[in-house]
């Protein structure tokens, strides 16, 4: 059976429970799109074909004898490779962890196979998530769908470029500052970073705790409330994780109040400014109000990013000296210091300029200077979102301020790859729910918008943005034949 | 600006090896990336001890019984003896 | 100025945990395989998160009141970044102070005596390392260490005191008095292997700090600091300048030796860690725990001065061993006489098991128990055994563990005040001690020696009053 890989996940589950199909068709289907298009994309690290089609087997055995398969029973699923997965190799695309085999599985990996999901394996990266392109994966880069000789952005690039191209039906994919809802801008799809503590990061590999989440990029805001209520929850496991109600979808739009903050704007690739402004045209036909804001604070917002975020990744990653898990490198020749240092730097540069840069902000003379400046400015920048989010449901913008861009053109430059990020990183900044939804195309690029609300506000996320897609009708699928 | 001794003493304190190249090219980016975050400065220093972290209660945490039921097992690098061995501390 | 300070850097593990600080692997991991106690949290696998143990929390509060310290409504842990091979995440979680108070106790002060008072600059909650294996032939076996990650995670109180010690004597009364605190609030078993641990900094005349680390035992510091002591007297006395430097007790040759290495010099990066929220503790906190905490030992000796009319010397003895007060206060419930069994344990008790003193639990593992005593002292009391008798007693039931009146009945000892007997015990001393006797008619303290003569003579069984009234009359009979 064809086209069963082009089904959204609601549809995949209703298909095999009514069965209209098995759910080992249907696996085998998405199992031969990724024979079919990987060579041209490299969104995989690891595949776990095997292991999914004998889950399938399992999920049409349940269904043979009546019992229940879940919310998501058969849905082929792929996973960004710094999730924790048990005894699937999770790489964070680094050298560093080429060989590690989880003993664990993260919380939203055993939520997701409690429901039935069928993990299908792990999705590239730019190394330990740092990056906008996934030109900083060890492996590989992915390439963007709807044109291969562009960037699919980062650093859940696999995961865009999967759920874009029917590799897997959804996925999920972790954002530290814009690493979920950039590759769903770059690849055309939704991606969604929920408020800080409504997922267990628990098995998520560290890049900066205090700022990224786990969450979802799929190919329709259906599919995302489908996960999003599966993932969320106060985990045992996470101090940092919280208790939150469900989210639905609704079909009739309450009038929300919306405002365009100006900041995000300026700067931005015109036809992205364009598509962003008729986008805002059709909120008004939706029957919500539209203002232009400003915020204050927001140049300050990527260098405290920066700082906070190398911060926290240079001590996150300290772990790697290869004595409990690792690659192989003999210890023999070497004091421990040196055998440290000699295994670690086989970092990725990227990754290795983190560190470092972590490693001076948060230095004796230094720490006062940077660090504590960048919690304060993220302390103001969160207040003064709140008092917005008091006058307006919704804060939007472009997700990116550009076009997805060409292979090496931004990689020489950290800072040019950097400020790919300035739209993204505030939502990780203020812990609030963010959503980048696909709103149209420029020569064959794909442009996406940025909705944010308050914390745990994913309703009014959801609510907007599935008017919006039922307004706009986007093209969903790349040609890649 | 980043001089070659500050460089060599960040990579020491976070134990990496630079290469050559990267011993050559890191200062100018780092510099660019320092330069970047100066701008921090501006901000009043004043509001510099507000931190936002999560609060949680007490009655939250966890109580204080052992689970070991799916115990660890270590299987890299170790011996006869359960110990695992690491590199030479002398 | 003073010629010497000292200051304190206690580590001591709180014992009493069954768990780890972050994860719920055994909090004691004595005695078991090496890295057997372990799990992906406190191995620090990619993508744990700590998950903090709430009565750890508690009994570092507990402390921290004990020590007079300061309390704040909320607590905080901060990363203290270093890499060593001990250290799974290559950081530590621990607190600290310098950004805003945020550890579990602050500014307290502990009373050494009447005279004098240690400041505390603060008390922390962290975690312990794993353990490097360093066995004979030192650290290196075969070109590498052996690393045991089970004691990693293990929650730890690090007290840090002001330099205000003026010499070792004091820092000696400090730990013994701090020892016994901690072993009232139930917080540490000072006397388990490893749980404490102390580093100590010394300066002279006000000069450069000298800092003194891994001494694993308190009966260690005071040998290390009267070294350290003399070896800067010698230098300052030879015009030596004496340099701020980590100095390490090497408990066999029992010298202090500079580290070679500049890895000691470290440049922490502490920053707040982000997985633990901030901890807030609430209004009541600090007031319910002190309602329900333990009896501090100077709230005890109060106690035992008080209520059971003790004298101060022997609260004293007491309180100073809580297994001791603790059989004390177990043996009241049985038989209330406090004074004589204070006394009869602080002398025939304690004199018994003196030599074994330093096995460590003495107590838990005798056959004498509080029922013992209690039926022994009331015996005493009630006059049908002598105090002599009892000291055997006591013997046969630290062999046997039988009841002292299985033993009486056994050995037929009860006291003898049938005079018709005693009498004839009399006459035979007055036989056989003719000497004395003269000599008793005119000085008592002869008497004495003929009445110790006769409880000989009856095993000490004799009722020692009726025997002397025995003794006086036979005295004034004229054919004596």
């Amino acid at each position: 059976m064809s086209g069963l890989h082009n089904l959204l996940a609601h549809e995949v589950v209703e298909g095999i429970k009514e069965g209209l199909f098995t759910a080992e068709e249907y696996v085998s289907t998405v199992i031969k799109t990724i024979e079919d298009v990987e060579s041209k994309l490299n969104s995989f690290i690891t595949l776990d074909t095997e292991r999914a089609l004998s889950s399938a087997k399992l999920i049409d055995r349940k269904i043979k004898e009546n019992e229940d398969i879940g919310y998501l029973g058969g849905v082929a699923v792929g996973i960004k490779d710094n999730i924790s997965t048990k005894d699937i190799r999770t790489t964070c695309a680094s050298k560093m962890l080429e060989d590690y085999v989880p003993s664990y599985d993260a919380t939203v990996i055993r939520n997701l196979k409690q429901n039935g999901a069928i993990i299908l394996g792990k999705l590239n990266l730019d190394e330990f998530g740092m990056g906008s392109t996934t030109e900083y994966s060890r492996y590989h880069p992915t390439h963007n769908p709807w044109n291969l000789d562009y960037v699919p952005g980062g650093s859940s690039g696999g995961c865009g470029a999967a759920v874009a191209a029917g590799e897997c039906t959804v996925s999920l994919g972790s954002d530290t500052g814009g690493s979920i809802r950039c590759p769903a801008s770059f690849c055309s799809v939704v991606g969604l970073k929920p408020t800080y503590g409504r997922v267990s990061r628990y098995g998520l590999i560290s890049y900066a705790n205090s700022l990224e989440q786990i969450g979802p990029i799929c190919r329709s805001v259906k599919d995302i409330v489908l996960i999003m209520n599966i993932i969320s929850g106060k985990d045992n496991s996470d101090n940092t994780s919280m208790s939150s109600s469900p989210i639905t979808i609704n079909n009739k739009l309450d009038k929300f109040d919306i405002a365009i903050v100006k900041e995000l704007i300026n700067g931005g690739d015109h036809e992205v400014t364009g598509t962003v402004y008729s986008a805002s045209d059709k909120f008004k036909e939706i029957g919500c109000t539209c203002d232009e804001i400003s915020i204050k604070n927001l140049h300050y917002a990527l260098p405290s990013y920066y700082t906070l975020a190398s911060a926290e990744a240079s001590s996150n990653l300290a772990r790697y000296d290869n004595i409990r898990y690792g690659f192989h490198l003999p210890i023999e020749e070497y004091k421990w210091d040196t055998y440290f240092s000699n295994v670690r730097k086989n970092f990725g540069e990227e990754v290795k300029r983190r560190i470092l840069i972590g490693s001076y902000v948060l230095s004796s003379g230094y720490y006062s200077k940077y660090y504590l400046k960048a919690r304060s400015l993220r302390s103001l920048l969160k207040l003064e979102l709140l008092k917005l989010f008091k006058k307006y449901d919704l804060l939007i913008g472009p997700t990116m301020p550009i076009l997805p861009f060409k292979f090496g053109e931004k990689i020489d430059d950290p800072i040019k790859m950097y400020l790919v990020d300035i739209n993204t990183v505030i939502a990780n900044l203020a812990g609030i729910p963010a959503i980048s939804l696909p709103v149209g195309f420029s020569n064959g690029l794909p442009i996406g918008l940025q909705l944010m609300a308050a914390p745990f506000e994913e309703q009014k996320l959801i609510d907007v943005s599935y008017a919006l897609e039922n307004t706009i009708n986007i093209q969903r699928r790349p040609s890649l034949t | 600006m980043i001089s070659k001794d500050e460089l060599e003493y960040l990579a020491q304190i976070s134990k990496i090896n630079l290469s050559e190249d990267e011993a050559k090219k890191f200062p100018e980016q780092l510099d660019k990336t320092i330069e970047y975050i100066d701008i921090l400065e501006e901000l009043a220093s004043d509001d510099s001890n507000v931190l936002d972290l999560q609060e949680m209660k007490f009655d939250e945490l966890r109580d204080d019984v052992v689970r070991m039921s799916g115990a660890l097992r270590i299987t890299k690098n170790l011996t006869e003896d359960g110990f695992l061995r690491g590199p030479k501390m002398k | 100025m003073s010629l010497v300070m000292i200051g304190l850097e206690i580590h001591a593990q709180i014992t009493v945990l069954e768990s780890k600080l972050f994860c719920s692997c055994r909090g004691n991991y004595r005695d078991l395989r090496p890295n057997t106690n372990i799990c992906e949290t406190c191995c620090g696998l990619p993508g744990t998160l700590p998950i903090i143990n709430k009565k750890a929390i508690q009994y570092s509060t507990m402390t921290s009141i004990a020590l007079g310290c300061k309390v704040p409504d909320k607590i905080m842990f901060y990363r203290k970044n270093y890499f060593y091979p001990d250290l799974p995440k290559n950081f530590q979680i621990t607190q600290y102070n310098v950004y805003g108070f945020s550890s579990i106790g602050a500014e307290g002060s502990f009373e050494l005596d009447d005279s004098k008072k240690i400041r505390i600059s603060r008390i922390q909650l962290e975690e312990d390392p794993g353990r490097i294996n360093y066995l004979e032939g030192g650290m290196n076996v075969r070109n590498s260490a052996l690393i045991d990650y089970n004691r990693a995670g293990v929650a730890l109180i690090e007290i840090v005191t002001e330099p205000d010690f003026t010499n070792p004597k004091e820092v000696r009364l400090f730990l013994n008095k701090l020892s016994l605190t901690l072993e009232h609030l139930g917080v540490c078993n000072t006397l388990m292997e490893g749980s404490v641990r102390c580093d100590v900094n010394v300066s002279m005349k006000g000069g450069n700090k000298v800092e003194i680390k891994n001494i694993n035992s308190f009966k260690e510091v005071e040998k290390a600091i009267n070294y350290e002591i003399t070896r800067q007297t010698s230098m300052y006395n030879r015009n030596i300048k004496i340099e701020s430097e980590t100095r390490h007790w090497d408990d066999k040759k029992k010298i202090t030796y500079k580290s070679r290495s500049k890895e000691e010099e470290h440049d922490y990066r502490y920053f707040p860690e982000p997985d633990i929220p901030i901890i807030v503790l609430g209004d009541n906190f600090v007031s319910n725990l002190k309602v329900h905490m333990p009896e501090l030992p100077s709230q005890r000796f109060d106690r035992f001065v008080s209520k059971y009319k003790l004298s101060e010397h022997i609260s004293d003895i007491l309180i100073n061993d809580k297994k001791l007060a603790d059989f004390f206060e177990s043996t009241l419930k049985i038989y209330f006489s406090p004074v004589e069994i204070a006394n009869f344990l602080i002398t025939e008790f304690k004199s018994m098991i003196e030599d074994d003193s330093d096995s460590t639990d003495y107590l838990r593992n005798m056959k004498v128990k509080p029922e013992h005593i209690a039926e022994l002292v009331k015996m005493i009391e009630g006059n049908k055994i002598s105090r002599i008798t009892a000291k055997d007693i006591l013997v046969k039931i630290f062999e046997s563990g039988l009841l002292p009146s299985e033993i009486v009945n056994n050995t037929n000892s009860f006291k003898i005040a049938d005079e018709k007997i005693l009498m004839d015990a009399v006459q035979s001393v007055f036989d056989t001690e003719k000497s004395a006797v003269e000599d008793a008619k005119t000085n008592h303290e002869a008497i004495n020696f003929l009445l110790g003569k006769v409880m000989k003579f009856t095993n000490g069984r004799a009722d020692p009053k009726i025997a002397m009234r025995l003794i006086n009359n036979k005295l004034k009979k004229p054919n004596a």
